[in-house]
């Protein structure tokens, strides 16, 4: 009976060494594929938003007035198009 | 960003949670690490191009590649010629700020325009996306089909083969993988070249053509809209949104730069031979009259090239408009895809599964489904979409362009690798020239169309 306990025993013990071993070998492995990676790459990092920069009034306009001019242009093109489909 | 990793890091900084996104961009880093540490210098361009090819043959799609040819036939050789080399010189320095920005910043071109300018731009720019990718997308259905039905097959053969191809190479769940099926393909662009030295062009009368002559005659607008059409097929909305995206989706860093600009330049290279070489192929039809241009919505262009060249030459060029069409399904459905999971801030990477960046895949299906629905539709004026997507992307061009140079002068966000004067002032050029091409168009075009002046 004391023989089959032992045995027992160390079978847990050593299945609790492999898996401790599996651990260790699992984190050197993420260690190493961490290393591989910065620290801004993880998606942990890119997720968090890139601050807000503030735009001049005059780069501000100037944006908007590019974008306005561009709908204008865009609308005058798909016009066309749809005109040529007659 | 480079702002926060300049500054002196705590050594005792525990690492951020590691995602499945991480581990295989990891896992690709190592490989990259490795042939750096072991100084393998052609391992290592192996390893990090992809991105800048990509984008550039993407670029070189059916329709582009139908208009190249439709010049070549209308035209013959002359301006055109150097002036293809020349755009996409001009798509090179826009490429490489995309390519260093998304290296730099690892972020795509949305996400950034969103966070660092606000919400309205951010969403402004993906709607353009949007637009101009469908429309694309719809003309690029409508390539594989002229290019299928040279050999006598149909639009659904063309619908199934495209969104085929679309769910196969992101069935992997992994960048890497995407990247080098889609690489693979692009190769085949070189078809056009095939083609061209079947058609047994006159050596001399390419050469002679390197002085941009002759111009092309016609109307104001006909040269208008040549050049319109001839910018929207080198530099486009999607290819800003699809090198930035995939330059931080497949890992590139500050370090990879150098061959990232390598990667951008020889895709420069081999996009601008093969855009000459189906103008050259396109020009064998001037003696005929350019006769098969009229044809495109049916097997047309290669059709009349068969019946001048030969079987083999009509082969190779019908060849070529399928692998064009397909690979621009997959990068223009990968760039709205890049565009509208950033924009929602969820993950966006080929790295992530179906289940983690649900939003991500469902984009890349979803918009490749919309457009092949689209040609399926009986009595829909294809040639016409086809004939004016590039232009259409031409003219919306200028303001991803603007927020492409801000971002790329952001010391903020890029550091050390901030645009230089130089580059600046050949990307305000390029958005000046390519702002006036696209808006002379569309003005001209509309107060003609209304009568405001004659023709």
């Amino acid at each position: 009976m004391k023989t089959e306990t032992a045995a027992s025993d160390h079978h847990a013990d050593h299945a609790a060494a492999i898996a401790e071993r599996d651990l260790q070998r699992q984190e050197r492995f993420e260690d190493e594929l961490i290393m591989h990676l910065e620290r801004d790459q993880f998606v942990a990092e890119t997720s968090r938003p890139v601050p807000r920069v503030a735009l001049s009034k005059v780069a501000t306009a100037a944006l908007w007035g590019l974008r306005v001019f561009v709908v204008i242009v865009s609308v005058m093109v798909i016009y066309t198009f749809i005109d040529q489909l007659h | 960003m480079t702002a926060t990793t300049d500054a002196p890091t705590p050594p005792v900084l525990a690492p951020p949670p590691l995602t499945g996104e991480d581990t295989a961009r990891s896992s690709d880093r190592s490989r990259v690490h490795s042939a750096r540490l072991g100084g393998r210098r052609w391992s290592l361009m192996w390893l990090l191009v992809g991105p800048g090819i990509l984008a550039m043959l993407g670029e070189n799609d059916g329709p582009s590649m139908i208009a190249y040819a439709a010049v070549g036939a209308q035209y013959g050789l002359g301006f055109f010629v150097p002036f293809i080399p020349v755009l996409f010189a001009m798509a090179y320095v826009c490429q490489e700020m995309c390519m260093r920005v998304g290296a730099v910043t690892h972020r795509g071109y949305g996400q950034l325009v969103l966070q660092r300018f606000g919400a309205s731009w951010g969403w402004f720019a993906a709607a353009d996306l949007t637009l101009t990718n469908l429309v694309t997308l719809v003309a690029e259905f409508v390539a594989i089909r002229v290019g299928l039905a040279y050999f006598h097959l149909g639009s659904a053969v063309a619908v199934a083969l495209g969104l085929v191809l679309v769910v196969f190479t992101f069935s992997g769940g992994r960048y890497w993988r995407w990247e080098r099926i889609v690489l693979g393909m692009a190769l085949f662009n070189g078809l056009f070249l095939v083609a061209a030295i079947l058609v047994k062009p006159h050596v001399g009368a390419i050469a002679g053509a390197l002085d941009f002559s002759p111009f092309p005659g016609g109307s104001f607008n006909t040269l208008l809209l040549l050049l319109a059409s001839t910018i929207g097929a080198t530099v486009t909305p999607w290819m800003i949104f699809f090198q930035q995206g995939a330059s931080a989706d497949k890992g590139m860093t500050p370090r990879d730069v150098n061959h990232g600009r390598w990667d951008t330049a020889v895709g420069a290279v081999l996009a601008a031979i093969f855009g000459v070489a189906a103008l050259v192929a396109g020009a064998a039809l001037l003696t005929h009259n350019g006769s098969g241009i009229q044809g495109f919505a049916g097997a047309g262009f290669p059709a009349a090239l068969k019946h001048v060249a030969g079987n083999a030459a009509g082969t190779a060029f019908a060849l070529g408009l399928v692998e064009a069409g397909a690979v621009a399904i997959l990068t223009i459905s990968a760039s709205t895809a890049y565009a509208a999971a950033e924009c929602v801030g969820v993950a966006h990477s080929f790295n992530s599964s179906p289940r983690e960046a649900t939003v991500f895949y469902a984009a890349n299906f979803g918009i490749a489904l919309i457009a092949a629905a689209v040609i399926l539709i009986p009595g829909a004026p294809l040639l016409s979409i086809a004939l004016n997507a590039n232009v259409l992307a031409t003219v919306l061009l200028p303001v991803s362009l603007v927020f492409m140079v801000m971002l790329a002068n952001d010391k903020g966000l890029m550091g050390r690798w901030a645009n230089k004067r130089s580059t600046n002032v050949i990307g305000i050029a390029v958005i000046a020239f390519v702002g006036i091409c696209g808006a002379a168009y569309g003005i001209d075009s509309f107060l003609q169309t209304t009568h405001i002046i004659g023709s």
